[in-house]
C-alpha cells in the first residue's frame, strides 16, 4: 500500500502518471470515473446513523498525512531520486514527501465531482424558474444559454491548443481560427469586462461607505479619520514630493534634523509599521489559533453537530 | 432644510456621478508625477535587480482581469523588468483557473510590444515556460518546497522547432532541481495566495510580492519581518516600480539629482531599454483625483454634520 | 540519537514544532475539562452574536428572507466555521418558519451546507419547511458571484444579512447592496483585509477570533468552550513569547559580540569573531537561531547508498515528461 501510493518512478511503470494520448490514459480516465460514480452513490445509500464514522475516519485519514509530513523529521539535503534512504525513518519521510502530491490531488478530484452536484443545482433553480415562468425568468434563460455557449468555444478553444498545435502558433494572433476568435470574444471581450466592471463598482461603495463612517462624533472615530487621511495623502506621490521637498527645505534652513520626522511618508511610514502591523498581526495570531482549534477538532471529530452531524 | 443638512443627506448616485465624471476625465491626462517610492516597493526593484544573471525566476500569477488595474501593471511591470534583464522565467497560477490565461494575453503583448522596439523577442520553452493552473494553492506550495522536480513533474511545454518537450529539458529549468535554485519567487496576487506561498516557501527562496491596495497591508507583517524580500502595493506600487525603472536608486541624474534616494544603500541602475513608465503613470493622476475626491465629501460630510449640530434644536445623530 | 543524524525540523527547528504541540495540548486539555464541568465557563458578550436573534426577529416580523453567504473560499475550516454557525441561524429561522437563502461559490461548501441545513430542519421536525432553493450554488468566479447574490438581495428583499467566512473585494459590495435596501447586517471575516470594509458600511461586525468564537458562544457545547479556552491560553502563551522575544533579543543585541553566525551556500557556523569591537547582530543571536536552525557540514555530508533506479540526469528528464 505504502509503495502504492507514492510512486517516483517514471511514467511507464507508474500508476498516478500516465502519457497523454495512451489507451492506459484514457482506460484509467474512465476507469477511475465509473469507479468514482459509483462510490459517490454507495456511499450515499449508507444509513445516517454510520456515516459520522465514515466522515470521522476518513477526515482522520487524510489529516494524518499532512499531520505527519509536517511532524516527521526531514534529513536535510538527501536527494531520494538518487541516494537510497538510510533507515526507516528517513524511507518513510522519503514516502511522506511523494505521498503527499496524491493525497492532494485527492481533494481536487473531490472538488470536481462536487462541481457537477453545485452545477446541478444551478441548472436545477433556473430551469424550474423558466418552466413555471417565475418572475424575471428571462435572466435565467440568458445564464443557460451562456454557460452553454462558453463551455463549447472553451472546449473547442483549448482542444485545438493543447493537441492540434504542437509549435505554438496559436499564441500569435495571426493564427487563430474561428473557435479562437469567439473564444476571444466571449472570454476577454465579454466576461473580463463584466468581472472588471463588477470590481470597479467597489469604487462607488467605498465613496459612499466612507461618506457615512468618516464622521467626527467620537475620539475614537475622529483619530480613525486622521490616520485614514494621512495614508491616503501619502498616496499622493505630486504631494508626498512637494511636502518632503519643503520639509527638507525647512531643515536645511533651521538645522533641526528632528523635523524630518514630519515627512508625509515618515509619518505614515510610521503608522503602517507601528499601528497597522502589530494590529493585524494580533488579529492573524487570534484568527490562526482559532483555525488551529477547528482544524483540530475536526480532525479529531471531536465536533457534534454542525457539519460533523 | 438648511444646505448643510441637505449635505447630510446627499443622494449617493449624486456622489457616483461626481466620481464618474472625475475619473473618466482623469484617465486622459497622462503625466510624470513626481513621487517619493515607498521603501517596500524600493526593496523590491532592488532585489529584482539583485537576481544573478542566469538564474531563472518563479512567477506565481494569480491576479485576474477585475484587479487589472492594479495586477496588470505589477505584472507588465514586472515582465519588462525580467526581459530588460534577459532574465528567464516560469509562471503559473495557483488561486484562481482565469489567471494562466489572462496572464498569458499580458506577456503575449508584452513580447509584441518589445518586437515592435525592435528588442529580442522572448520565446516560449527557450525563455519562459507556462505551467498554468495548479489547483490547490496550499499542497502546490507545500509540494514544491519539498520537491519541485515532483510538484511539477510531468509537465510539458512546447517549444518552436522541437514541438513538445519536458519543461527539466527546457534552458529555463535545466538548471534548476529544487525551489532553492531559483533566482527569486515572485508572486503577483489579489488574495491571500502570497500569505500561503510565505508560509510555505520563505525560507528556500527569496520571495517578492506585487499586490492589490487591498492585500497590501496583510503582507506588510512579511515584509516588516524579511520574510517577502519587496512588496508593491496597488496603484502607487505600480507608480513606484516604473519611477525606480525610470530613474534607478541612488543614481544620480544629468543633473545631478538623485529622484530615488535609498540613504546608506548602493546605487542600482535605470532600466534603458523598453517601455519603463507605462500602465503606471497612466492611471497614478487619476488616483490623485479619486482620493481628493474621497477627502472632499469627508470633509463636507464633517463640516456638513458639525453645522448642523450647531443650529439650536437641531437633532443629534 | 543515531537514527536521527542529519534530521532536523528544517523549516522550523525545534521550537516551532514544540509551541505548535504545546497549544495542540491546551485545546485538547481544555476540552476534557470542559468535558467535565457542562462546558459551565464563562464567555465575555460579544455584540455581533448578541444580534443574530434581533435580525431573525426583525426577519420574521417583516415576512421578508434571511441571507447567508459563508464567503468564497474553499471547503477549509473558514467555511466549515461559517456553516456551523448559519446552522445555529437556522434552527433560530425554522422555528419562526421564516425563508432563508443560503448562497454558496464553491461546489464543496454548497454539497457541505446543503446537508446540514437539511439536516436542522429534520432535526427540528420542519422537513416541510426546507426548500430546495435554501442553498444555493452561485457560481465560483468571484464577481459573477458577488453579482448573483447582489441581484438576489435586491430582488427578494432580504431584511437580514449574515455575511461570515472568507470574503475578498466583493464584501463591499454585498454590505452596500444590502444597506441600500435597509437590510440588517452581521459580518465578520477572518480576512483581516476585508473587516475594516465590514465595519465601515455593517451594523455589527465579528472581527479576528470572534467568527471563531461564534458557535462556542452560541450553543455552549462543552466541546467548544474548552478549546475557546484552550485558544486563550494559547494567545497568553503567543503573548508571554512576543514579551521574552523582545527582551532577550534586546540583551543579547547590547551585548559585544564574541560569537558570529556565518550562512554560506546553505551551511552555517558560529565562529569568533575577532575583528574590531561591535555589538551583536540581530542573526548572531540565540532567538534568531530558535527560528533558524544552524545547519552544520556534517548534515550536509551525511554519505547514502545510491539509488539502483535512478537513471541519471537525462533520463531523468525525459522520463519526468508523463500526462
Amino acid at each position: 500500500m505504502l509503495q502504492f501510493l507514492a510512486q517516483a518512478t517514471p511514467p511507464e511503470t507508474n500508476f498516478w502518471q500516465q502519457a497523454p494520448g495512451t489507451t492506459g490514459l484514457i482506460l484509467g480516465v474512465v476507469g477511475a470515473f465509473i469507479i468514482g460514480m459509483l462510490l459517490f452513490f454507495g456511499l450515499s445509500t449508507i444509513p445516517t446513523q454510520f456515516r459520522r464514522y465514515i466522515i470521522v475516519g476518513f477526515t482522520f485519514l487524510a489529516g494524518l498525512v499532512f499531520v505527519l509530513q509536517y511532524l516527521w523529521p526531514r534529513p536535510i539535503n538527501a536527494d531520494f531520486e538518487k541516494e537510497l534512504p538510510r533507515n526507516a525513518v528517513e524511507g518513510f519521510g522519503a514516502w511522506l514527501g511523494v505521498a503527499i502530491d496524491p493525497v492532494a490531488k485527492t481533494a481536487n478530484i473531490l472538488a470536481a465531482f462536487l462541481l457537477g452536484l453545485g452545477i446541478f443545482s444551478l441548472m436545477r433553480v433556473h430551469i424550474n424558474k423558466i418552466r413555471r415562468r417565475a418572475q424575471d425568468w428571462g435572466f435565467s434563460l440568458i445564464l443557460i444559454v451562456s454557460s452553454v455557449i462558453m463551455a463549447i468555444f472553451g472546449f473547442w478553444d483549448w482542444n485545438m491548443r493543447q493537441f492540434n498545435d504542437p509549435e505554438a502558433l496559436l499564441t500569435s494572433q495571426e493564427n487563430w481560427k474561428f473557435a479562437n476568435y469567439v473564444n476571444d470574444a466571449l472570454f476577454d471581450g465579454m466576461y473580463q469586462q463584466m468581472d472588471a466592471a463588477m470590481f470597479s463598482m467597489i469604487a462607488f461603495f467605498i465613496l459612499s461607505a466612507a461618506y457615512r463612517a468618516f464622521r467626527i462624533r467620537s475620539v475614537e472615530a475622529t483619530v480613525m479619520m486622521a490616520s485614514a487621511l494621512i495614508l491616503m495623502l501619502n498616496l499622493m506621490g505630486a504631494l508626498t514630493f512637494m511636502w518632503s521637498g519643503w520639509i527638507n527645505g525647512l531643515v536645511e534652513s533651521t538645522g533641526n534634523q528632528f523635523l524630518t520626522n514630519f515627512d508625509l511618508t515618515v509619518v505614515a511610514g510610521w503608522l503602517r509599521a507601528n499601528m497597522q502591523i502589530p494590529a493585524i498581526r494580533a488579529i492573524e495570531f487570534g484568527v490562526g489559533l482559532g483555525a488551529l482549534a477547528m482544524g483540530l477538532r475536526l480532525w479529531l471529530g471531536l465536533e457534534k453537530g454542525g457539519v460533523s452531524s | 432644510m438648511t444646505i448643510w443638512e441637505k449635505l447630510q443627506a446627499v443622494d449617493r448616485r449624486i456622489l457616483y456621478l461626481i466620481l464618474a465624471v472625475c475619473v473618466s476625465a482623469g484617465l486622459f491626462i497622462t503625466i510624470e508625477i513626481p513621487t517619493d517610492p515607498d521603501p517596500s516597493s524600493r526593496d523590491l526593484y532592488q532585489a529584482i535587480m539583485d537576481i544573478p544573471e542566469g538564474k531563472t525566476v518563479i512567477i506565481q500569477s494569480d491576479w485576474t482581469n477585475s484587479t487589472r488595474g492594479e495586477s496588470m501593471g505589477h505584472f507588465e511591470n514586472l515582465l519588462r523588468l525580467l526581459m530588460s534583464r534577459n532574465l528567464k522565467f516560469v509562471f503559473y497560477s495557483a488561486a484562481d483557473p482565469i489567471a494562466p490565461q489572462v496572464a498569458r494575453t499580458t506577456l503575449a503583448r508584452i513580447i509584441k510590444e518589445r518586437k515592435d522596439e525592435g528588442l529580442y523577442e522572448y520565446q516560449i520553452g527557450e525563455d519562459y515556460i507556462d505551467l498554468g493552473y495548479f489547483a490547490n494553492a496550499e499542497a502546490t506550495n507545500l509540494n514544491m518546497g519539498i520537491d519541485l522536480r515532483n510538484a511539477w513533474s510531468g509537465k510539458r511545454t512546447k517549444k518552436a522547432g522541437a514541438g513538445e518537450i519536458s519543461i527539466w529539458e527546457s534552458p529555463v529549468l535545466k538548471d534548476v532541481r529544487k525551489i532553492e535554485d531559483a533566482g527569486m519567487m515572485i508572486v503577483v496576487t489579489a488574495s491571500a495566495s502570497i500569505d500561503v506561498a510565505v508560509q510555505r516557501l520563505n525560507k528556500k527562496v527569496s520571495i517578492g510580492a506585487m499586490v492589490t491596495g487591498v492585500v497590501g497591508p496583510t503582507v506588510l507583517p512579511f515584509y516588516q519581518a524579511k520574510q517577502v524580500n519587496g512588496v508593491a502595493v496597488g496603484l502607487k506600487g505600480v507608480y513606484d516600480l516604473e519611477y525606480c525603472m525610470a530613474n534607478g536608486v541612488n543614481l544620480k541624474d544629468e543633473d545631478g539629482n538623485i529622484k530615488v534616494l535609498n540613504k546608506g544603500g548602493k546605487e542600482y541602475p535605470k532600466i534603458t531599454e523598453g517601455k519603463t513608465l507605462a500602465r503606471g503613470s497612466k492611471y497614478y493622476g487619476t488616483l490623485h483625483i479619486a482620493l481628493i475626491l474621497l477627502i472632499l465629501a469627508v470633509v463636507l460630510g464633517n463640516v456638513g454634520m458639525a453645522m448642523s449640530r450647531k443650529k439650536p434644536g437641531a437633532k443629534r445623530s | 540519537m543515531n537514527f536521527l543524524q542529519g534530521s532536523q525540523y528544517l523549516d522550523t527547528g525545534w521550537f516551532g514544532v514544540f509551541s505548535t504541540l504545546l497549544v495542540v495540548f491546551f485545546i485538547l486539555y481544555n476540552i476534557a475539562r470542559a468535558k467535565k464541568t457542562g462546558g459551565n465557563l464563562f464567555i465575555r458578550r460579544i455584540a455581533g452574536l448578541n444580534a443574530i436573534d434581533d435580525a431573525i426577529g426583525r426577519a420574521t416580523e417583516m415576512g421578508r428572507p434571511i441571507l447567508m453567504v459563508p464567503g468564497i473560499g474553499d471547503l477549509d475550516a473558514v467555511s466549515v466555521q461559517a456553516v456551523n454557525i448559519f446552522a445555529q441561524v437556522t434552527k433560530t429561522a425554522a422555528q419562526f418558519a421564516t425563508p432563508i437563502k443560503l448562497c454558496c461559490a464553491r461546489a464543496t461548501v454548497y454539497a457541505v451546507a446543503q446537508e446540514v441545513i437539511r439536516d436542522v430542519y429534520s432535526q427540528q421536525g420542519m422537513s416541510d419547511r426546507y426548500s430546495i432553493d435554501s442553498v444555493q450554488y452561485i457560481s465560483d468566479q468571484q464577481f459573477a458571484f458577488a453579482a448573483g447574490v447582489s441581484g438576489i438581495i435586491l430582488r427578494e428583499k432580504v431584511a437580514a444579512a449574515f455575511l461570515l467566512g472568507a470574503f475578498y473585494a466583493e464584501s463591499l459590495i454585498f454590505a452596500e447592496t444590502c444597506n441600500s435596501i435597509g437590510a440588517i447586517q452581521v459580518a465578520g471575516s477572518t480576512q483581516s483585509t476585508q473587516t475594516p470594509f465590514f465595519i465601515a458600511a455593517c451594523d455589527y461586525v465579528l472581527i479576528g477570533d470572534e467568527f471563531y468564537a461564534a458557535s462556542a458562544y452560541l450553543t455552549r457545547e462543552p466541546v467548544l468552550v474548552g478549546s475557546l479556552l484552550g485558544q486563550d491560553w494559547a494567545k497568553i502563551l503567543m503573548t508571554a513569547y512576543v514579551m521574552l522575544g523582545f527582551l532577550i533579543m534586546s540583551a543579547e543585541r547590547l551585548q559585544p559580540l564574541a560569537v558570529q553566525r556565518i550562512d554560506e551556500g546553505g551551511v552555517s557556523r558560529m565562529e569568533p569573531y575577532e575583528g574590531e569591537a561591535k555589538r551583536k547582530t540581530a542573526s548572531d543571536t540565540m532567538v534568531h537561531r530558535l527560528f533558524n536552525p544552524l545547519i552544520t557540514e556534517e548534515m550536509n555530508t551525511i554519505e547514502r547508498e545510491p539509488n539502483p533506479d535512478y537513471e541519471g540526469e537525462e533520463e531523468a528528464a525525459n522520463a519526468g515528461g508523463g500526462a
